[in-house]
């Protein structure tokens, strides 16, 4: 009851510093409100500009469509009246096309591309399982058919449909959307040369400069591409496993959130300081409040204050952001499993600061320890932007470890997909409420009266 | 009947004798006084009463249990009134009782009375909502004694409660004492000032370097410097010369230079007075004042150490 007491009257003085409700409460808000709508256009889930990795994969088998296109040619309304030289003409022009040479060496490996991409051709059970591993950005498939389709779009005045598949990661949103731009650009470079041939194909027929091999070549398009009329080259961009995407205003309210909640440890970590130097925390042991009650108390005053942090930002996201946070009993299991860890690390600081009789282990944790954590962890911005040795140390981020948690219940995880993340929180609020323990009961030297 | 014993108490700091074997008694219902400088070794020894920390030799009592093995029975039936405001400023007078009410136990109707009943006593009834860091030094050390009486202590100790404030504040901290002393309630009243203990104690500890250099009632402890009487005398300027010429002086007992005066005492000083006259005018100093009192504990400190007690 009376650690109640104590939890309240420290929420009440923390509440009447507007200093510290600036810091702990507005600032997640604000900066939440400017970051995420700043970055909105150029960002839109935890991933960074960097060289992509893309898998390709082939479906196509180029001979036996190389083949079928030139039956299919032979055999077609459009060679029926046409001379052998003709047709041994447009066999030949066929042959020449190489869309596989066009696609690969001359646009994936062009100059400009090769800052961006970087690809490697594999089978689709490999490339599936590498995107499942972040191995790469997304999976290009090149549909069967892919050649024989593209033959008969360039060669011939038809056009059938070449659906070019981007798989992308649920992670790696920016990385997707980047190779779906790029397969637009292919896209759309070809499809404006196909028009482009046949507005000249089209011309010629019309000004009889066809010769025999395109008599009646007019009347046959038109049929043609009437049954033909809706096929045309698109991109299908789908997401791995079916999962959700995640606003730039979801990431940085998780973001935010996560990095603000490590304030209130700091900030929490002052308190039995604020003890010590204002006789309080004499005044309690005079009055029988046990030592681990006095420890004990911080630690829930700092636990209940991340909990009203990650409300209000919880809150205030759903109904201002419009931010879906996800299942509601996985994002409170996230809280608390956070909050109690940033107890744990206040309680840390706090024993700390009351053995050395000031608050430079605060300032510390405030001024560095913070903003390393949210570099780290992701708070400014996605740690896929950052070199691989610095993701690494990510884990060591416990920010970074929530906001990895909030992410996954975002994009439609369930909670054993978090279980890692979660005891992770967990083993850090029981390590540094030990330590805490530890350090507020060790007898230091040339104590007076504050033990 | 003896509420508080300290027998053979000893705490040390480092190097520091801080509290050098004392023993003292407190009878139930009195006002008990430790009288000594900063520094003497009250505040340590009201710690260790307190329970804040062990002392290193020695027992503490509290109606005949060793507080040593039973802390929590003492804790309930004591109330301590710190040196320093310990209340919380950004909260209000009334939430600061109303914590430290919960602290010993209270809740519900009982703290709401209990608040408006202390209010009551230390005059804030006013001022209760208002928050601790808009209160005058005074208001706040009133505070600071109300919440150490909200349990209804059965023995308060108050370590240097007048401590920086106004004589107003003074002078109703000094009624307050009183009245909740007519009430029943055992007082420890630690002080280095001279005219509050003999104001408000029955009994006096005189401490000093650790040690209890004198106990007894106000009357015995004067008796100890008996038919002594004390000059000061303010001078335009003083020099070692002449408070060693008038040392020499028969009749006087110390001569001493205190807060700028030199302070001289002896079994019969007004008949000397014309001798000590005539030393300062040979050193070509001139009187600014002479002030002859009674004897004092003032006088009975400066007897036994040789110096102020606000030294």
């Amino acid at each position: 009851m009376k650690i109640a007491d104590m939890i309240r009257k420290d929420l009440k003085i923390i509440l009447s510093d507007k200093k510290a409700l600036v810091t702990i409460l507005l600032m997640p808000v604000i900066l939440t409100a400017i970051l995420s709508s700043a970055l909105r256009g150029a960002f839109s889930d935890g991933e960074g500009i960097g060289k992509i990795q893309i898998a390709v994969v082939k479906e196509y088998h180029i001979e036996e469509e190389s083949e079928k296109f030139l039956e299919t040619l032979k055999g077609s309304l459009l060679t029926q009246n046409m001379g052998k030289d003709a047709l041994d003409r447009l066999a030949e022009g066929a042959e020449k096309f190489d869309i596989e040479k066009i696609f690969f060496k001359e646009f994936l490996d062009s100059e400009a591309l090769q800052k961006f991409v970087e690809y490697r051709i594999t089978d689709e059970e490999n490339a599936l399982q590498q995107l499942r591993d972040k191995a790469v950005s997304a999976v290009v498939v090149l549909p069967r058919d892919f050649v024989y389709n593209m033959k008969i779009n360039v060669v011939t005045p038809f056009r059938n449909q070449v659906s070019i598949k981007v798989i992308g990661h649920p992670e790696r949103e920016i990385g997707r959307q980047i190779v779906q731009s790029i397969m637009e650009a292919f896209t759309d470079n070809m499809a404006a040369i196909m028009i482009g041939k046949n507005v000249i194909l089209e011309t010629a027929l019309s000004n009889s400069l066809g010769t025999d091999a395109f008599e009646d070549m007019e009347a046959i398009v038109d049929r043609i591409n009437n049954e033909l009329r809706d096929i045309e080259v698109e991109i299908t961009a789908l997401k791995a496993e079916g999962r959700r995407q995640v606003s730039s205003f979801a990431y940085y309210a998780a973001a935010m959130m996560t990095m603000f909640i490590l304030f209130a440890a700091g900030h929490g970590g002052r308190l039995l300081l604020d003890e010590k130097d204002n006789i309080t925390y004499n005044r309690m042991v005079i009055a029988g409040v046990p030592k681990t009650g006095i420890l004990t108390g911080k630690f829930f005053t700092i636990f209940v204050l991340a909990l009203v942090q990650i409300s209000v930002m919880v809150s205030f996201s759903s109904l201002m952001l419009k931010v879906y946070w996800g299942s509601f009993p996985a994002v409170a299991l996230i809280s608390i499993s956070a909050a109690f860890a940033v107890a744990g690390i206040g309680a840390m600081i706090s024993a700390a600061t009351f053995k050395s009789g000031n608050d430079k282990m605060a300032n510390i944790f405030e001024t560095a320890v913070i903003q390393t954590m949210a570099l780290l962890g992701g708070s400014f911005f996605p740690i896929e932007i950052l070199p691989s040795f610095m993701q690494k140390l990510s884990i060591f981020s416990l920010n970074g470890i929530a906001l990895k948690a909030y992410l996954k219940i975002m994009r439609g995880y369930g909670v054993v997909d978090i279980l890692g993340y979660l005891a992770s929180l967990v083993i850090v609020g029981i390590v540094f409420s030990t330590l805490a323990a530890f350090i507020f009961n060790r007898k230091g030297r040339g104590e007076r009266c504050s033990a | 009947m003896t509420i508080l014993k300290v027998e053979g108490l000893y705490k040390h700091f480092n190097h520091i004798k801080a509290v050098d074997g004392i023993n003292f008694e407190v009878a139930e219902g009195e006002v008990f006084g430790l009288l000594g400088p900063n520094g003497a070794g009250k505040s340590t020894t009201i710690s260790m009463i307190s329970t804040l920390f062990p002392p290193d030799k020695g027992q503490i009592l509290f109606k005949g249990s060793s507080i040593g093995k039973d802390a929590k029975s003492l804790q309930k039936k004591l109330g301590v009134v710190p040196q320093d405001v310990a209340l919380y400023p950004t909260l209000t007078g009334y939430e600061n009782l109303g914590f430290w009410g919960n602290m010993y136990g209270l809740r519900g109707k009982l703290l709401k009375q209990r608040i408006e009943e202390v209010a009551s006593v230390i005059g804030i009834q006013e001022r209760l909502k208002d928050r601790v860091d808009k209160y005058s030094g005074g208001m706040k050390r009133r505070l600071n004694i109300g919440a150490a009486l909200l349990h209804k202590p059965e023995l308060l100790i108050m370590d240097e409660p007048t401590v920086g404030i106004d004589p107003q504040s003074r002078n109703h901290i000094l009624d307050t004492v009183l009245q909740l002393n007519r009430q029943g309630m055992t007082i420890i009243y630690t002080s280095h000032y001279m005219e509050e203990v003999e104001y408000l104690c029955s009994r006096i500890c005189i401490m000093d370097q650790g040690k209890i250099i004198a106990s007894g009632t106000k009357d015995e402890l004067v008796e100890i410097i008996k038919g002594q009487q004390q000059v000061s005398l303010k001078l335009d300027k003083i020099n070692d010369s002449l408070v060693e010429r008038i040392k020499r002086l028969p009749g006087v007992g110390k001569a001493e230079v205190v807060e700028g005066e030199i302070t001289v005492a002896g079994e019969s000083v007004d008949g000397i007075l014309a001798d000590i006259i005539a030393e300062v005018g040979k050193s070509g100093s001139h009187i600014a004042g002479i002030d002859v009192r009674k004897p004092n504990l003032e006088s009975v400190f400066l007897h036994l150490t040789g110096k102020a007690l606000r030294d």
